[in-house]
């Protein structure tokens, strides 16, 4: 394979194609809306920031005015610290006429058998949805745990009983090494194997709609047997494949970008998430990305040169496409469990192997037998698809008006 | 030897298209490759741009592998387009950077081919925007661009007026001039007579006639001439049978008796000759006559 040939190939799938105004405006598409979104947002945002405050305070109930009935005397008088949302009444008759004059929002009223079996009144007007938001609220519950233990410990002791625990989970990575520290660190795990393997589904699905439509055009145009007179099929199909291939990912990361550049810190979130793994796991993923993406890319040229309208070419791929976007539809038990049963076997199988991978890799710890089973399966796929790829293309870009039957291409493949 | 080719045998399946094909072309000819639709000659000239394998036989170009030379070889196919959203002179450079043309040098080339076929002042501007017969002549220039030693050109005149026609059959004899070798493949036998110095006819895959087509158009002319004249005498000395052709006569000639001998008997006799011939055949009729009885015995 001479490469001056193939990169010949490559630069002029790339410039012709990104020159397209279907690419551009397909490319311009998402941005645009994004930044829509963004000005929408600006425009709105205050009036946004303001609800979005409102409905947190409604959860939390920390906006409250509330009324209290002690009958405990526990939580009279009031710590300083609650005085602002809480007001104690002599009865619950005061305390219900304050209600109805919407001084106060709803009342406790704590019976005098509280502290033997934990029981609460809580009054309000409307509806019950008050009561149960309240018994959730971590604030709520710091109102009577930091009056209960009043004296009785110090008030640092206090505070953190009325708050006990914020859990900062952490997970032990390679070689007793701690990964993700926090919560965010977590989160950071289950992002990089979603944007992974989204872009590889997507670069595949984008690509090989410019691999087919190339094809088709150059077969409609009768181009193809002038460049194979120069060139041979396999730098061709080479050539075309990485060009439309960095064509598509152009397309995917422009939108990638467009979206994480217009949400504020998520382009940051990313990147820690991608740091946030061993550089041994990043290289397996750029692996595993860049070999499920040339499986696919040789196949979908191959059996797209076949057809001999881009819709039937587009029905291959969409076949095709659907395995790369299994291991989506496992995501649910992925995240629980990345070794399960089904995901190691599909590891395994070279069409859903590469997104498969992508997923469970930065999840868990991979045994190394499944790395290594799936990378000598994909790179011989690899090879064989290229050799596919390269039979169904040499003949395929030949055919004009008439589609072969699958015995023809039997008798093709066989006699090659 | 430019082209060696020896008992080529290529299949599609059950059928067989081409059926142990052997010939050659010699360097600075034109080489015609004729023969009806689906005889196989395209079969052919894709195995020799290496574009086909064949499975059987030995095929060498310039006295190598078909794959080793495509940098010296030019190919106008039969099945041939542009790209049509693509710049007149980004196409040529394309064309010519495939095949191995630094990317200024194609650039000085394309310029000075499209100002031999009058689209200069197009180069800048898109291919769709050229009409058929001027994508036919940058489609043809395509082909010679990166200055090859051999060129296949398969049906070049297709739909292309007499003006255009003429501009390519300069252009093909402008190449046989430099040196360069041209298979041609047409079936526009007048253009094929007036250019080629040898031809090969094949039927169904099989070669049915070989050799230099003046040498072939002797073989095929019938010992007869071809008279202008108000009138002539029931009986000629040495005539076997008049015929009337149009606006002359066709004498055919008795075994042993020339064409001389006949013209003086008519002028002995008086007769107003105003032109006279050696009645000519074309190749066309050589052609039709050959497919029609598929006789291989005019191979030379």
């Amino acid at each position: 394979m001479r490469l001056s040939k193939v990169w010949t190939i490559i630069r002029h799938e790339y410039v012709t194609n990104v020159r397209r105004p279907g690419f551009i405006i397909m490319t311009a598409i998402v941005p645009a809306l994004a930044l829509i979104g963004l000005l929408v947002g600006a425009y709105g945002g205050g009036l946004l920031k303001n609800m979005g405050q409102s409905l947190v305070n409604f959860f939390e109930g920390t906006s409250k005015r509330i009324g209290v009935v002690d009958g405990t005397g526990l939580f009279t008088p009031l710590l300083p610290e609650y005085e602002g949302n809480f007001t104690l009444f002599g009865g619950e008759e005061e305390a219900r006429k304050a209600l109805e004059d919407g001084k106060v929002d709803a009342v406790l009223v704590i019976s005098s058998d509280y502290i033997e079996n934990g029981k609460v009144r809580v009054i309000a007007k409307g509806s019950s949805f008050e009561a149960v938001a309240l018994e959730d609220s971590k604030w709520f519950k710091g109102f009577f745990v930091s009056h209960l233990l009043r004296g009785k410990v110090e008030p640092a002791v206090s505070r953190r009983a009325a708050d006990p625990v914020t859990i900062q989970p952490e997970v032990l990575g390679e070689k007793g090494k701690v990964q993700g520290g926090g919560p965010w660190g977590i989160l950071f795990t289950f992002i990089i194997p979603y944007f992974l393997a989204f872009m590889l589904v997507m670069t595949i699905f984008v690509s090989s709609g410019y691999l087919l439509q190339g094809i088709a055009e150059e077969k409609e145009n009768r181009v193809m047997e002038i460049i194979v007179s120069s060139v041979s099929p396999l730098e061709l199909l080479v050539g075309k494949v990485v060009g439309l291939g960095a064509v598509g990912l152009t397309q995917v990361l422009v939108w990638l970008l467009s979206l994480l550049g217009f949400t504020s810190g998520a382009v940051m979130l990313l990147t820690i998430s991608a740091f946030s793994l061993p550089p041994s796991t990043l290289l397996l993923l750029v692996i595993y990305y860049v070999l499920g993406f040339a499986i696919y890319a040789f196949l979908m040229a191959g059996i797209g040169s076949l057809g001999t309208t881009m819709r039937e070419s587009q029905q291959v791929a969409g076949i095709l496409s659907l395995f790369a976007a299994a291991p989506y539809m496992l995501s649910g038990f992925l995240m629980a469990n990345p070794n399960l049963t089904i995901a190691r076997v599909l590891s395994f199988f070279p069409l859903t192997a590469p997104t498969m991978m992508l997923f469970r890799l930065p999840l868990a710890k991979v045994p190394w037998v499944d790395v290594a089973g799936s990378l000598a399966i994909l790179s011989l796929s690899l090879l064989g698809a290229i050799w596919l790829g390269e039979k169904l293309f040499r003949v395929g870009i030949l055919i004009y008006g008439k589609r072969p039957s699958w015995k023809e291409i039997w008798l093709i493949l066989r006699s090659s | 030897m430019v082209i060696e080719v020896r008992n080529l045998l290529k299949r599609y399946g059950e059928l067989v298209a081409v059926r142990g094909l052997s010939f050659e072309v010699k360097k600075g000819e034109i080489f015609g490759l004729l023969g009806p639709n689906g005889a196989g000659k395209t079969t052919t000239i894709r195995i020799l741009m290496d574009i086909l394998k064949p499975d059987e036989g030995e095929v060498k170009v310039l006295g190598r592998s078909p794959s080793e030379v495509k940098e010296k070889v030019g190919y106008l196919p039969e099945e041939r387009g542009l790209y049509q959203g693509l710049g007149v002179l980004e196409t040529l450079v394309y064309f010519a950077e495939l095949k191995g043309v630094p990317r200024f040098v194609a650039k000085e080339r394309a310029n000075s081919l499209l100002e031999k076929v009058d689209l200069l002042d197009r180069a800048k501007g898109k291919v769709k925007e050229l009409s058929k017969g001027m994508q036919q002549k940058l489609q043809f220039i395509a082909s010679i661009i990166h200055d090859p030693e051999v060129v296949f050109l398969d049906e070049p005149f297709q739909g292309l007026d007499p003006v255009n026609v003429e501009l390519i059959k300069g252009l093909i004899t402008e190449l046989r001039e430099q040196g360069k070798t041209v298979v041609l493949s047409s079936h526009q036998m007048n253009l094929v007579e007036a250019l080629c110095d040898r031809i090969l006819l094949i039927n169904k895959g099989e070669a049915v006639l070989y050799g230099p087509i003046r040498e072939i158009k002797k073989r095929f002319t019938p010992n007869s001439i071809l008279v202008k004249s108000p009138q002539l005498p029931p009986i000629v000395k040495g005539v076997q049978a008049v015929t009337r052709k149009d606006d002359a006569f066709l004498l055919t000639l008795a075994e042993g008796t020339s064409p001389q001998a006949v013209i003086k008997a008519l002028v002995e006799e008086g007769v107003e000759l105003e032109a006279f011939e050696v009645a000519p055949v074309p190749l066309e009729d050589i052609f039709v006559k050959v497919v029609k009885e598929g006789r291989h015995s005019a191979l030379i």
